[in-house]
């Protein structure tokens, strides 16, 4: 395997591990359409299921 | 650090409380008009005052403790205490919103009234004089339009300085000035209240809690703990009330309310005369929509009108879709209305794109079929391993001189369909002018195009290169073409490559391919929720509902459901009874979401292109299931009972705002782009791990996928679907990870039908379904049906789970969407079968045994028990 693809590899495996860790810190993203939006008083709003900003 | 104040955002359903929170705080909340949308308080910070929180609370008509909603807005009110208090109310319907103010007024609170829809009413000609309900109601008027952003912040600057004066101003033993609003021997019996829970309530707020007691609030009697001697005093003075008005304390109460609100709307409201007894174009237009015989046939027809724009052959929809599919996300696309002639020299010059690459299909043609006869020439005689497979470099010249092939042009590679024939002959020629079927004259037209291929023909033939679409007008390459490009200039090895533009690309470009549907499907639903239409579905579907012991509080967690289940199965907690909620829960998601949307989209391109009433179909069958499913249901003993009430109000038909339909749209599209990266994303890499490696971790070439780890998972599982007619280890897992995320199946189906005949991965799939079944179009409507009435995705099932309250529950759930979709597509497959001449089997009399079954589920006699 020559070193092109090796950087791509890592540049797949960076992509990877950055949804599955944020998936698993704010749950799986979702359509908002419904009326799980939540507003913190810090005044940040995610979804009250699935932490999506 | 300074405390923060907190205003509380109250109004009646559906009179502007969260657009208006959304103006307010720049949230974006979702917004619907039909009632129960709001199920939880929602905080936001007040734009440009950091220390001010405003809290959304649910819509609600009155500070009873019957609905979920009432008891959520109630204890926010009366036990958390807000600092103040604004309290929206709708302009065009105040008369009956007051109501609800005149209580908020007695919790002695500081309180702003914003009058919501002034330019509704100001259109309409009426006056209302804002100076005598705030003297009446002891709290400051505004009028405000929320929708159009105007008078909603001055409104709330008022509440937010009243609010800082109260803090300041707070002092022990302050009585606040509260309207009284009752008549002499109600007020009477309120004192005496008032003087026997004196110190055990919040002095700002004793009015309220006297009045409760009064209305022997069981809840509120419990809370103040008064002792029976007491209470027995005060029910003396509540009896008296009773006795002196003829009536129980509840109802004096609510009849006193209204009997001054109506006092107070004499001298302030003045309805414009010539309005006066009209009816409005709302009511004209109702007069249709919710027509007793029509409003059904309009509803379904508004399903058709958006699935027929989103997935109809040149429909917007699908050209859209193609041009995301095959230009965008792939090999790139021509700048359309300009010119598509080939600049550079050689045989296509001067020739448009299209064109071209119909002369070189025939070539094409011409030299596959030559090679073909060529290869079978030479190979004549010789034993299997001495066969020559593929075409030698030198051509032998005298065996070559002797082969005459016949050529065959395929005119559509996705149906494989061979070009037909158009002879010259004068029957014909006139046929085809005006437009007939030319046929019987026996001169072969409409065959397929057979023609000879000598060795001369097959040498011209190899001339032919494939037309280079970059010499043909302003050519845009594609995502996909670009990302090949770059990884070809790196030098990147074909297995990583792989991995990147079939894996990762791959799926997430298959999902995106079909966003233009699902834009248009979002953009037509918002426009239909703005509209004010949507309200009227929920009325429609209540009068339907109703007649099969159904409420149309279950519908409104269904509509929803048409933009993700997620939030449909939450909404249900709105419901108050216990087993309408269950059932509500259990049927929600039957209506295809949007991810479900994709599904369909994908279905609709590549099998049904013709017949865009498949895709609305699905829409009707998801209705007619929880119609259905909700009768068979009712009918068991867990479900049994009377149909719970539905107050909804129809808002007034207004044009929507181009803001407020981009606003709906996008938030759920938004989705979709996230999901795509960070669920399909990683989905696919991992599905193309498993799908080229096998369980000793060996790397395996394209045409050893039969030995992957995903080819042995699938096939483990492939016979459960064998009668629903995709038994292969694709269908099996494309289905199973559709339960990542619903749209996982169309991503899946990319990935494992790579290797199928075909140039795109649409005629991959479509190949696949030609591969497992002789009946593929049934297979394909087997397999969508399936994959849209099963259960939803994990997170809908483990937010089901949650609002089942348990497990058992929860399975049951699980387990009736399981059947339901099972049986479903089983009937659709083995009853297409048969229908279509396949024959009648074991699985086809198990279709009919599981449909009776349904049917006497549906129509039985059903259980009686108390409600």
């Amino acid at each position: 395997m020559n070193v092109s693809s090796l950087v791509v590899l890592v540049v797949i495996g960076i992509f990877f591990a950055l949804a599955v860790w944020r998936v698993a810190k704010k749950g799986a993203p979702c359509e908002c359409g419904g009326s799980r939006k939540v507003c913190s008083r810090k005044g940040g709003c995610s979804c009250c299921d699935c932490g999506e900003d | 650090m300074s405390k923060s104040i907190k205003i509380a955002l109250a109004g009646n359903p559906n009179s502007g409380k969260t657009t208006l929170f959304n103006a307010l705080t720049g949230s974006e909340q979702y917004v619907g008009n039909w009632p129960g949308v709001t199920v939880e308080k929602k905080d936001g910070i007040l734009s440009g005052h950091k220390d001010v929180v405003i809290q959304d609370l649910p819509g609600i008509y009155s500070l009873s403790p019957y609905s979920i909603e009432e008891k959520v807005s109630r204890r926010f009110l009366v036990e958390e205490g807000p600092d103040a208090i604004l309290n929206i109310v709708d302009g065009t319907n105040i008369e009956r919103n007051l109501y609800f103010s005149t209580q908020l007024a007695e919790l002695g609170l500081p309180m702003v009234m914003a009058v919501n829809m002034m330019d509704v009413v100001k259109k309409n000609g009426d006056k209302i004089d804002f100076d005598k309900i705030a003297k009446a109601l002891r709290c400051e008027v505004v009028g405000i339009s929320a929708l159009k952003n105007e008078g909603g912040m001055e409104a709330a600057e008022k509440v937010v300085e009243m609010a800082k004066k109260a803090v300041v101003e707070k002092g022990p033993g302050k009585l606040p000035d509260v309207p009284h609003v009752f008549s002499g021997s109600v007020e009477h019996a309120i004192a005496h209240i008032e003087e026997s829970i004196q110190g055990k309530v919040p002095l700002r707020s004793i009015r309220w809690y006297a009045i409760k007691v009064f209305e022997r609030d069981r809840e509120i009697i419990k809370k103040l703990e008064i002792g029976v001697g007491e209470m027995k005093h005060i029910e003396e003075h509540i009896r008296d009330c009773e006795k002196e008005l003829g009536d129980d304390a509840e109802s004096i109460i609510t009849s006193q309310r209204y009997d001054f609100i109506k006092r107070l709307m004499d001298k302030s409201l003045a309805l414009n005369e010539n309005r006066k007894d009209k009816a409005t174009l709302s009511d004209k237009i109702d007069k249709f929509v919710t027509h007793r015989i029509l409003a059904l046939p309009i509803f379904i027809l508004s399903l058709c009108v958006m699935w027929f724009l989103a997935v109809a052959e040149n429909g917007p929809g699908t050209v859209l879709t193609d041009w995301a599919n095959d230009g965008f996300l792939a090999d790139g696309w021509h700048v359309p209305f300009t010119t598509h002639e080939c600049r550079a020299e050689g045989k296509y010059k001067g020739m448009e794109f299209e064109d071209a690459q119909g002369v070189f299909a025939k070539q094409d043609a011409s030299k596959s079929a030559w090679e073909e006869a060529y290869l079978e020439k030479i190979n004549e005689g010789k034993s299997d391993d001495d066969k020559v497979e593929e075409m030698p470099e030198e051509i032998d010249e005298k065996v070559a001189a002797t082969i005459v092939a016949k050529g065959v042009f395929v005119e559509d590679e996705e149906t494989g369909e061979p070009l037909a024939k158009e002879c010259d002959c004068e029957n014909c020629a006139k046929k085809r002018e005006s437009g007939e079927e030319c046929e019987g004259c026996g001169c072969g037209c409409g065959e397929p195009d057979l023609w000879d291929v000598d060795f001369a023909a097959y040498k011209a033939a190899k001339e032919f290169e494939e037309p280079d679409p970059k010499q043909f007008g302003v050519w845009v390459p594609g995502l996909g073409a670009l990302i090949t490009d770059a990884l070809d200039k790196a030098g990147v090895s074909d297995t990583v490559k792989s991995l990147v533009v079939d894996g990762a690309w791959g799926g997430v470009a298959t999902v995106l391919g079909f966003v233009p549907v699902i834009f248009i499907v979002f953009i037509f639903l918002a426009f239909l929720e703005d509209c004010g239409y949507m309200a009227r579905v929920a009325f429609i579907m209540d009068r339907l509902l109703r007649r099969f012991g159904l409420s149309g509080k279950s519908f409104i967690p269904m509509l929803i459901g048409k933009g993700c289940g997620v939030p449909a199965v939450m909404a249900a907690r709105a419901i108050e009874n216990e087993r309408a909620r269950r059932m509500t829960v259990i049927l929600a998601t039957f209506v295809p979401c949007g991810a479900k949307t994709v599904i369909i989209a994908m279905f609709a391109a590549l099998f049904f292109r013709e017949q865009w009433y498949v895709a609305a179909l699905m829409d009707v069958i998801g209705i007619a299931i929880i119609i259905l499913g909700g009768i068979a249901l009712k009918k068991t003993r867990f479900f049994a009972g009377e149909a719970s009430s539905f107050v909804l109000e129809l808002p007034a038909y207004h044009m929507p705002t181009v803001s407020g339909v981009w606003h709906h749209t996008w938030n759920r599209l938004k989705g979709y782009v996230l999901k795509a990266g960070l669920i399909i994303f990683p989905a696919c890499v991992v599905l193309w791990f498993v799908m080229h490696f096998d369980w000793s971790l060996n790397l395996l070439a394209d045409e050893e996928i039969e030995k992957s780890i995903l080819h042995d998972l699938g096939s483990w599982i492939a016979w459960m679907f064998e009668p629903l007619g995709f038994g292969s280890w694709q269908g099996a897992a494309a289905s199973v990870s559709a339960e990542i995320a619903k749209e996982q199946a169309t991503a899946t189906l990319g990935l494992v039908a790579a290797n199928m005949d075909g140039a795109t991965t649409g005629s991959h799939i479509q190949a696949l379904f030609g591969s497992v079944s002789d009946f593929p179009k049934l297979a394909a409507l087997s397999f969508m049906v399936f994959n849209l009435f099963v259960p939803p995705c994990m997170v809908a099932i483990a937010v089901t789970f949650r609002e089942m309250g348990s497990k058992k529950w929860g399975w049951f759930a699980v387990g009736f969407q399981l059947f339901v979709g099972y049986v479903l597509a089983l009937s659709v497959y083995r009853i297409g079968v048969l229908v279509a001449g396949g024959g009648f089997g074991i699985w086809t009399a198990l279709a009919f045994a599981l449909d009776a079954f349904c049917l006497w589920a549906i129509f039985r006699p059903g259980k009686k028990v108390k409600s």
